[in-house]
């Protein structure tokens, strides 16, 4: 196997860190910064995004200067990042936003059962006879808790 | 005498009914959790701190503690019975005490376990009694200046001392601070950073985001390894331990209790660094060190009272001073500032109800834990049985209601959504989302105090350090990052947190 040439950890989170601290220098230009004595809402986030960029321009630099580093002197080999599966992924994420799009339309009963068996799909081992009672149960017993006994204010049923 | 008032005060608090009904509850729940892997105390808490509203102060403190030593208990459960550890704090009860479970000394064991966590539990509660009165008296003196000081100081420890490259985990605190300057100005009323979304005025949730980088992104990385399977037959017998059980683990208790209650104080100790601290002195003090590992009593007596010691004792910086020692206990100033109280160093003369129930409910937990724990051990093994593929979708849907909770809008769902996403990222690229979350639950006091301290000094920054008590604190912080950099300091710590990890 080739080693990677540059460390894609630190050059990941470092352009994530750029990405947010420029993101935050656009979004927050046209506050009022003021100075030190006296500052405006605008100095902290300056003062913060500011250091973010910084750490976020040195991580860019080491993943490239330290891949440098470790092929001179490979002693220990830069951990990989795991492939990404995206099964896992994408059915916990989505099961998340079909609870979000579906509990306050159609109530909490049917949002459970909804979203239960779409993050079961998160892996392979799940067998629908098992997963439709589970998330049946599940709904009654989430309605129960949150509802009768929490009483949270979101509908049972579709309105 | 004070301290005897003042335990007295929340002894009286910790007994009220309704209480005792809470930290039962919450140590059950803390126990359960403890027994599941998978679900650690951190998406617990957040998951449940919605529905502390209703509670007062008191109680819900009190419950939400009893989750976090709870988990630490029924970590050690799984631990000695099936060899997986619930909770990282018993990585360690693993080594020595699966191995007596295999010689038919499971129930010596867990008694041994259950015994030394309530004696460490009940030596801790004293030690924290102890501390918190010269704390307060100090933390008296504090202005905004020293207030801000020592929110860096616990910021910067919490970071140099937990595991993860101290350079990302600056950067996460810096982007949890960043997060938490969202929301309406308070003193001028700009909205900032909330890009015309009505809900971000007041700023984000912690919740969200706690159960975003921590719950659901924790799910989907355990997703993508392969099942393992476990299996739960196990006959627990003879529950209470002979005396030369007792007589060899005693002064490992001892010796546990104490590495714990200092190890607990330290911020970012968190809940890995006093069991592991601890196995490793009783190896190197034992007469016979080839015994650990093959089912050496002391090598379970000793970590479970120095976990346990040190939960409890990870309370005094927040109890006292209002800074918190981990990403658990951010969650607990912000599960107080819910409540609508204000973290800091007044907190102790403001609310001594509040600060030393908590403090009495702590014992009383603990005596709960032992009464309770061994007769229901049959019930915490069964739950282990639960497999995975069945308990994540339910993890999943409870957080999603959770969220929902906390405001009663779907926006707060859309925003664990984001963060369950970037807590996968965060993982995958090995960073520690911990410190974002300190970042975030101490953002908006720090901005407070920076400015307070700044519009009081005229601009000067010279004020951090020509007052004593703020210029000493600063001068620890620097002390600490500057030993970071030195290279024989930099390999001892990797050494030690390896052994974590």
């Amino acid at each position: 196997m080739t080693r990677s040439r540059i460390d894609w950890r630190d050059l990941l989170f470092g352009l994530f860190l750029v990405a947010v601290a420029a993101g935050t220098l656009v979004a927050t230009r046209n506050l009022n910064v003021g100075h030190a004595a006296d500052m405006g809402a605008g100095y902290m986030p300056r003062v913060v995004s500011l250091a973010l960029l910084a750490f976020g321009l040195f991580f860019c630099a080491r993943s490239f200067w330290r891949a440098g580093l470790l092929r001179a002197r490979p002693v220990q080999a830069m951990l990989p990042i795991e492939p990404v599966q995206l099964r896992p992924l994408l059915a916990v994420l989505g099961a998340v936003g079909v609870f979000a799009l579906t509990a306050e339309k159609l109530g909490l009963a049917i949002a459970s059962v909804v979203t239960v068996i779409l993050a079961s799909y998160a892996t392979r081992e799940g067998r629908l006879r098992e997963t439709v009672p589970f998330a049946l149960l599940l709904s009654g017993a989430a309605v129960l808790l949150f509802i009768k006994v929490l009483a949270l204010p979101v509908p049972v049923w579709p309105r | 005498m004070d301290l005897f008032d003042n335990l007295l005060l929340g002894l009286s608090t910790a007994l009220e009914l309704n209480n005792l009904g809470l930290c039962l509850l919450g140590v059950l729940i803390g126990t359960a959790i403890g027994v599941l892997p998978g679900i650690g105390p951190i998406p617990t808490v957040a998951l449940l701190l919605p529905f502390t509203f209703g509670l007062s102060p008191p109680g819900a403190m009190i419950m939400l503690a009893g989750i976090f030593y709870g988990a630490q208990y029924g970590g050690s459960t799984t631990a000695i019975l099936v060899n997986v550890p619930g909770e990282t704090s018993s990585v360690v009860t693993c080594l020595d005490g699966h191995e007596m479970a295999k010689q038919g000394k499971a129930g010596t064991a867990l008694a041994i376990a259950a015994i030394a966590s309530f004696f460490a539990g009940t030596m801790a509660t004293v030690v924290i009694a102890l501390l918190s009165v010269p704390l307060s008296v100090l933390a008296l003196k504090f202005t905004a200046v020293e207030y801000f000081s020592l929110l860096v100081l616990g910021l910067i420890a919490a970071v140099v001392l937990a595991h993860g490259s101290v350079a990302k985990s600056l950067a996460m605190v810096l982007l949890g601070l960043l997060l938490g300057l969202v929301g309406i100005d308070v003193s001028s009323g700009a909205a900032r950073m909330t890009f015309g979304i009505p809900e971000l005025s007041d700023g984000l949730d912690f919740v969200p985001i706690a159960m975003g980088l921590f719950g659901l992104g924790e799910i989907i990385a355990n997703l993508e390894r392969p099942a393992e399977r476990r299996v739960v037959s196990q006959k627990v017998r003879d529950l209470i331990p002979s005396r030369v059980d007792l007589r060899a683990a005693f002064p490992a208790v001892l010796r546990g209790t104490a590495l714990g209650s200092v190890l607990g104080v330290l911020p970012g100790g968190g809940a890995a660094l006093p069991p592991f601290s601890s196995y490793a002195l009783e190896k190197k003090l034992a007469k016979d060190p080839s015994r650990f590992g093959k089912g050496a009593i002391e090598g379970v007596a000793g970590p479970e009272a120095a976990n346990n010691a040190g939960a409890q004792t990870s309370f005094i910086p927040l109890l006292t001073l209002g800074i918190p020692a981990n990403a658990l206990m951010a969650l607990m100033i912000g599960a107080l500032m819910m409540q609508g109280i204000q973290p800091g160093p007044q907190i102790m003369t403001e609310q001594p109800k509040l600060v030393w129930g908590v403090i009495a409910s702590m014992w009383v937990g603990n005596l709960m834990l032992l009464v309770i724990n061994l007769p229901l051990i049959g019930l915490w093994v069964s739950m282990l049985k639960i497999p995975y593929r069945l308990l994540f979708p339910a993890i999943v849907l409870f957080c999603c209601i959770g969220t929902y909770g906390i405001a009663n809008n779907l926006f707060n769902v859309w925003l664990m959504l984001g963060c369950a996403g970037i807590g996968y990222f965060f993982i995958k690229i090995g960073v520690e989302p911990a410190p974002l979350l300190l970042g975030l639950v101490l953002g908006p006091q720090l901005e407070e105090n920076f400015r307070r301290a700044m519009l009081l000094s005229d601009g000067n920054f010279a004020v951090f350090l020509s007052r004593p008590i703020s210029a000493i604190l600063l001068g620890v912080t620097a002390v600490m990052l500057l030993a970071m950099l030195s290279p024989t300091i930099l390999r001892s710590r990797k050494v030690a947190l390896a052994e974590e990890s």
